[in-house]
């Protein structure tokens, strides 16, 4: 393709406009955590704090059982990512070895469920978990999430694209369909599980309303539900202890994206985009 | 390949039984409990027929809460699938530096809670001191109240869905940009067709199962992400300004403690979104390219 300088040059102003409007937030989230009040509330624009302070960080620490929180936070999201790679991968497995009437229904029954929106779920899974015994435990939260209709989309799209031989050749070894999948074909699908993984510890980390409506003592909350106790009913609130809190809760999401950033684009890449 | 054996069984085993308890069961329990009149504590639990669905449709607010769903879809079609859109046909096909740069940094606000977008938006929000009331006071501008006047609320949230949910559209779109055979746009080149031509007889087409699947999760997603910024910033004010189908089905329940009511807005919202899924299954079955 040949370089047209002109529209190169706007091409890239325009994109350059808009990711600084994107991104601005998040210097701004930063910055603010790093300030103090006063300059939080004289200096709303300026991106470099004037004499950098932890201390927000400090009355955080000290305020809130954090570390509470983020263990909570992190039990919660690596049980989930856990269940439903092992859900996803059995199923999304049996939907590509095995061949079967109604085979299509059955998947479509799985991956449709990704499109029921939550909201028509809580009322009727509350009960459940009320009666069960689960509320204000994280296993609540856990056992409704144990399942993931994209999950298993992913897991069948991927291992779609191992060659039939490879199956074959195991079958004719007589090897089991589990001694396959956890000996041949998991290694080869390992950087794709590892990509969805994130994605799923990402999403289960960020959650908000589901944990909300199960979580009610302070002691099992999640960062997600720590965050907006700093707003009062009027606004008058702790924006620097809100913003290193918010901090806080995003880091873990962002050094997982930073270090693995190019599996993590390419399986939204090469699975989603078809589906 | 292989014939369904019964060890073959439990493989599909785990999900069916959680995809059964977990998302087909309540939706029954929805169905059941439409009928019924009860406050979720109490023993008491009356049969009631139709009523709920009568009540709810003779309401006023029920005919705001359509309106407000709708304007938000359109909010956050116009930013979540029209800008994703644009932004990934220049970059795709006018641009050629810094592509994998941007879908890096573009990415970046997606990685971010809704709770944290949340306050982090009712700050840059603030009308008194915040930074967007900072800009407009340079101008010499009042903030309005973002958050607090009717259809601007709707869309002040809908921009905090936008701000998580653009990057991660963009780069689905960006992907199925360039996938489009490189091939045939030359041919077309060749043949001395303008970019306007190729963009309708080419990308468009050949793009078109990718943006009907960001179009969808873009309605779909974005109305369930919408509940968590309304939840903590407005509770469906100012006056149920903000309320939308999504949102009034927790609040009926969980606020108003009306749970035949609840349920009755879950079927409704349930059927809409039914007819919405056949509709993407039915696009996908003829679009989507299976390598087997």
């Amino acid at each position: 393709m040949k370089i047209n300088l002109k529209k190169e040059l706007i091409g890239h102003i325009i994109l350059i406009v808009s990711l600084l409007i994107c991104l601005w937030p998040i210097v701004f989230l930063v910055s603010a955590s790093l300030k103090d009040l006063n300059q939080i509330f004289q200096y709303p624009l300026n991106p470099l704090p004037e004499n950098p302070t932890l201390s927000n960080y400090f009355t955080v620490l000290d305020r809130f059982p954090i570390f509470q929180f983020t263990g909570n936070t992190f039990f919660i999201a690596i049980t989930v990512t856990i269940f439903k790679i092992i859900t996803s991968l059995l199923a999304g497995f049996g939907f590509v070895y095995y061949r079967f009437k109604g085979r299509e229904l059955l998947f479509n029954s799985m991956v449709l469920t990704f499109f029921i929106p939550m909201s028509v779920l809580i009322m009727p899974n509350y009960l459940l978990i009320s009666s069960l015994g689960l509320l204000d435990t994280p296993y609540g939260v856990i056992l409704v999430e144990i399942v993931d209709g994209m999950g298993i989309y992913l897991m069948r799209q991927t291992m779609r694209s191992i060659p039939k031989s490879i199956y074959e050749c195991a079958i004719l070894e007589g090897a089991s369909p589990l001694y396959i999948l956890w000996h041949i074909i998991l290694p080869l699908v390992r950087p794709s599980v590892i990509s969805i993984s994130i994605m799923f510890f990402i999403n289960a980390w960020n959650e908000y309303f589901w944990p909300l409506l199960i979580l009610k003592s302070k002691t099992e909350y999640t960062l997600a539900l720590a965050l907006p106790m700093f707003i009062s009913a009027e606004g008058g609130s702790e924006w620097g202890l809100a913003m290193a809190l918010a901090v806080l809760t995003s880091i873990l999401p962002f050094i997982l994206f930073i270090i693995c950033q190019k599996y993590i684009l390419n399986t939204f890449i090469q699975s989603g985009v078809k589906g | 390949m292989n014939r369904l054996s019964k060890s073959g069984y439990l493989l599909f085993l785990p999900a069916a039984f959680f995809f059964s308890i977990f998302y087909y069961w309540p939706l029954l329990v929805n169905v059941v409990l439409s009928f019924f009149s009860w406050n979720m504590v109490s023993s008491k639990i009356k049969f009631v027929g139709i009523s709920n669905y009568t009540d709810i449709v003779q309401t006023a607010e029920f005919y705001s809460v359509i309106v407000n769903t709708v304007l938000f879809v359109l909010f956050l079609l116009i930013f979540n699938f029209v800008l994703p859109y644009i932004y990934s046909y220049i970059l795709a096909y006018v641009l050629k530096y810094g592509k994998n740069l941007y879908k890096v940094f573009f990415f970046m606000p997606s990685l971010f809670s809704l709770s944290v977008a949340s306050i982090l938006f009712l700050w840059i929000y603030n009308p008194l001191a915040g930074p967007i009331d900072a800009i407009l006071q340079i101008f010499g501008l009042d903030s309005p109240r973002w958050l607090k006047e009717p259809i601007l609320v709707i869309f002040s949230i809908s921009m905090i869905i936008a701000w998580k949910v653009f990057g991660y559209n963009f780069i689905l779109m960006l992907a199925a940009m360039m996938s489009v055979s490189k091939e045939m746009i030359e041919a077309a080149r060749l043949e001395g067709a303008s970019d306007w031509v190729i963009l309708r007889k080419i990308i468009i087409p050949q793009t078109s199962s990718s943006a009907i699947y960001v179009f969808v999760i873009t309605v779909v997603f974005g109305l369930q992400y919408v509940m968590i910024p309304v939840n903590i910033l407005t509770q469906g004010g100012p006056n149920q300004g903000s309320a939308n189908l999504v949102y009034v089905i927790y609040q009926y329940a969980f606020v108003f403690y009306q749970v035949g009511k609840s349920a009755a807005y879950a079927v409704l919202t349930m059927l809409l979104f039914v007819i919405f899924a056949w509709w993407r299954n039915k696009v996908l079955d003829k679009k989507v390219y299976y390598e087997n």
